[in-house]
């Protein structure tokens, strides 16, 4: 079966793929955020409030893109 | 503003009052974005319009806002052994298990007919971005220390 069948055979909502790139976006987003404050707080466990507080604003807004890429559902038909 | 001096043995992590705030204020700004998002889904969309604004506006607060809570819950276990793993495991854990539940909920909201989706969608949106401008401003706003959690020796003694 070449490419051009298989890819003919492929059914569904393409804003599916959307859901996906919604979730792997911020899945990395979130993991580099959150891997840096854990090197931070090693290198200077003394900051580690001032860390905690620019780790969360890091997540709000990588989790913002989320969250509006999943509520797409609503309007994607 | 004056605050106290610190207990030497609190170790209690000084993000605690930033986040807090925080918290307050995205409620704050909530109720009011639910009275004009729901004010404009009533002109527009009727019952259902109504519905559906406050619905998302609270969609979206209490999900943007569970990070935050969830680190002041983990910082209970401030001091402990299991601090970092325990912080690390309720921040991560409460983001993963809130994306879980978000997706059940827009998976099982979608077909009710008692909502309008756009203002579905539009609610959330403006939920989503007026609760990231509170977090900007009460970070901006918020003065931490840069030595805050710090254990100083004791002062030496002269005899």
């Amino acid at each position: 079966m070449d490419a051009t069948t298989v890819l003919a055979e492929i059914n569904g909502n393409i804003a599916t793929v959307g859901y996906g790139l919604a979730a792997i976006g911020p899945a990395i987003g979130v993991g580099i955020v959150v891997g840096k404050t854990i090197e931070g707080v090693a290198r200077q466990p003394e900051l580690a409030g001032r860390l905690q507080v620019l780790m969360w604003i890091g997540i709000a807004f990588t989790e913002a893109l989320a969250f509006i890429g999943i509520a797409t559902y609503f309007i994607f038909v | 503003m004056t605050t106290s001096p610190r207990d030497p043995a609190d170790r209690t992590p000084t993000s605690n009052p930033v986040l807090r705030r925080a918290l307050n204020w995205g409620a704050a700004i909530a109720g009011g974005i639910a009275v004009v998002g729901g004010i404009f889904g009533l002109v527009f969309a009727g019952t259902e319009g109504l519905v559906s604004a406050l619905l998302g506006t609270l969609l979206a607060v209490v999900f943007m806002g569970i990070t935050g809570a969830s680190i002041l819950l983990a910082n209970r276990f401030a001091g402990s052994d299991v601090f970092v793993g325990a912080f690390f495991g309720i921040v991560l854990g409460g983001w993963l298990l809130k994306f879980i539940v978000f997706i059940v909920l827009v998976v099982l909201l979608r077909g009710v007919d008692w909502l309008d989706p756009v203002v579905l969608f539009l609610a959330i949106v403006a939920g989503v971005i007026g609760s990231l401008v509170v977090d900007v401003l009460v970070v901006a706003r918020s003065r931490l220390p840069y030595a805050s959690d710090a254990q100083l020796p004791p002062p030496p003694s002269d005899d």
